[in-house]
């Protein structure tokens, strides 16, 4: 029998105790597991969010978030000269502002205004109807289509709020085009979209040719990075990030902390685990110094009953990680759900987003645990005086 | 293989100190004690007067602190603790008073286990288990872990996993020291007939009528060997 058979039988010996190990690193996995995708899902989530918009360099005024910070001044103009530049395959200009549309509430629905000028095709996805044309056309995203009671072909009257939220704007009639699903929309957020030209109106007619961001399609021939120069290089006073230096932004910025959260869990959940692992071994094998003793006395090697522990050590950490996954992958989705409530938060964004990587890290870990977990009752196995012990089990 | 001069275990003045915070106890003193093959030997003694030590150093267990050990002719203090492990599992069997069979495995495993750590093939294994439990009349009981034994028979099965190496030796320490009269009894027969099959013992034991089956009683006192008598 080898030592990994002689842990097995070791361990169903004591049915219970083995139990409570396996179910104590399953959980303990799984927490490790959830905080591994949160280090990076946040990151992740968010650029395939964004490379999912089909653009990959973001102009925009300053380094304020599109929509609370400064609009860009000729931003018709701009868009259609960057999508002139070689490196560039199209442009589109974005303005971010808001309308009131009556409903059967006093105060009228609340919703996000969107308006888009350029040469690309439109970031969104159309699932009924049609997109947009050259009158007054709106799409709707479906919880505004929801809310509003409101088809492809509908009319709708709605009061923008623009730079100025207490600025009494008339109110503007558009037909409802489409009903279409917004990347960064929110879960519960209602969103309307038209042409540029067409929020400009609704915004009283004097904001045209302002965007809060252009968004940039790079050439494939030429990639993001070389578009991102050259459009630098065309308008030296706007900020110019493709999308992975974006991401890096939010990875230095506000998600750092999910990171550091993460790193501070992911260490507190592995020294419980060690400390689980341990006590249990140590109970056990101090059970059974005797036995141990007297395997020695028999011929056993100590390297033989030094792998005997370390073999129970890897059983209860390796089953305990193969529970863990499937249990932190329900346990991500819940987390992930909840979080999602937070205001603000896109619905295609995930705190909790898979990647190989987490596997292959949380496979590190639950090994290294497992070591470590069994250095103490290995030493004391190692280190046990043969003829001591079996006399003091005698005399005890 | 034995000594130069046929002997299993040719131990010369050795002596066995514990160092202590109260400052180093003598458990085995001096001893001198040659054991050949065949040899049927019993320890007495009072309780602390070394005998266990004794054994455990006959066992390879312990080292001397002095004097000389051979086992097979091999200085036992040079081996390393690899070297020694391997000594035991080939050539010394050792019974136990509390018998410390495996729980979680059958008879029949206990008794394969040393066999198995040996590097025995898997068919000799089986083979040299059946037969052995046969030996110890514990055939029909193959299957049964040791919590479905008696004590007497979870004996039987510890002798026969001391055997299953075929030692050249078998060391017994109180081997009847956890059995009611009429089992011990039972056991002292098997162990002669062990030693009558050809393997030479030693036994820690208090009880007269064990020792009395000895062809050498060793009486020890303060960690020396008071005398020696030799039985019928």
């Amino acid at each position: 029998m080898n030592a990994m058979g002689f842990a097995w039988r070791s361990l169903v010996r004591q049915p219970a105790r083995a139990s409570l190990g396996v179910l104590g690193v399953a959980a303990v996995g799984a927490l490790l597991f959830d905080m591994l995708l949160l280090s990076q899902g946040l990151v992740i989530s968010m650029r395939g969010l964004l490379e999912r918009t089909g653009f990959d360099v973001r102009v925009t005024a300053t380094d304020a978030m599109p929509g609370s910070g400064p609009l860009i001044q000729n931003a018709f103009a701009h868009t259609q000269a960057i999508a002139k530049l070689p490196s560039v395959r199209s442009a589109i200009a974005l303005r971010f502002a808001h309308a009131v549309v009556p409903n059967d509430t006093p105060r009228g629905l609340y919703t996000s205004f969107q308006g888009v000028a350029g040469t690309a095709t439109h970031p969104w996805t159309i699932l009924r109807g049609r997109d947009i044309g050259t009158g007054a056309e709106i799409v709707i995203n479906e919880n505004a289509a929801g809310q509003l009671h409101v088809e492809p072909g509908a009319r709708l009257t709605l009061r923008a709020a623009c730079a100025d939220e207490e600025q009494a704007l008339p109110p503007v009639e558009f037909t409802v085009a489409g009903i279409a699903q917004f990347p960064f929309d929110t879960p519960n957020g209602t969103t309307l979209a038209t042409s540029l030209d067409r929020l400009a109106d609704a915004c009283g007619g004097n904001e045209s040719g302002e965007a809060d961001i252009i968004m940039v399609a790079s050439q494939e021939t030429a990639g993001p990075d070389a578009a991102v120069a050259d459009v630098a290089a065309l308008f030296p006073d706007l900020r110019v990030l493709s999308n992975a230096e974006e991401v890096n932004r939010f990875e230095r910025g506000g998600f750092t902390y999910f990171r550091q959260i993460s790193t501070v869990l992911t260490t507190v959940t592995l020294a419980f685990a060690v400390l689980l692992i341990t006590v249990l071994l140590t109970v056990s094998i101090n059970q059974r110094l005797g036995e141990i003793a007297a395997l020695r006395a028999l011929g056993f090697s100590r390297w033989r009953v030094v792998a005997d522990v370390f073999c129970e050590s890897v059983l209860i950490v390796g089953g305990g990680g193969l529970l863990s996954l499937p249990l932190g992958g329900m346990l991500a989705l819940g987390l992930d759900q909840i979080l999602k409530r937070i205001p603000g938060i896109p619905a295609e964004v995930h705190f909790f987003v898979y990647q190989p990587s987490a596997l292959q890290i949380h496979v590190l870990l639950l090994a290294a645990t497992s070591v470590i977990a069994a250095l103490y009752p290995i030493r004391i196995v190692a280190s046990l005086p043969i003829a001591a012990t079996l006399r003091d089990e005698v005399v005890g | 293989m034995n000594g130069a001069n046929g002997h299993i275990v040719e131990a010369t003045h050795i002596s066995r100190v514990f160092p202590m915070p109260a400052g180093p106890v003598t458990a085995v003193a001096d001893v001198t004690l040659r054991i050949a093959p065949g040899d049927h030997i019993a320890i007495r003694g009072p309780s602390g007067c070394g005998k266990s030590t004794l054994l455990h150093m006959l066992g390879c267990v312990e080292t001397p602190t002095s004097g000389t050990l051979l086992f097979t002719g091999n200085d036992v203090t040079k081996l390393s603790d690899r070297q020694r492990s391997l000594l035991r599992l080939r050539s010394i069997g050792f019974v136990f008073q509390r018998f410390y069979l495996l729980p979680m495995l059958t008879a029949a495993e206990n008794v394969e286990l040393p066999q198995s750590e040996a590097n025995v093939s898997k068919a000799e294994r089986r083979g040299r288990t059946k037969e052995l439990l046969e030996y110890v009349g514990l055939a029909s009981r193959a299957d049964h872990r040791p919590s479905e034994l008696s004590g007497g028979e979870m004996q039987r099965v510890a002798i026969a996993r001391a055997l299953a190496n075929r030692p050249g030796l078998l060391l017994a320490d109180e081997p009847t020291g956890e059995l009611d009269r009429a089992t011990g009894e039972q056991i002292a027969a098997l162990l002669d007939r062990v030693n009558a099959d050809g393997t030479a013992m030693v036994i820690v034991t208090h009880d007269p009528a064990l020792a009395e089956r000895s062809t050498r009683v060793l009486s020890m006192r303060d960690g020396r060997i008071e005398n020696e008598t030799a039985s019928a």
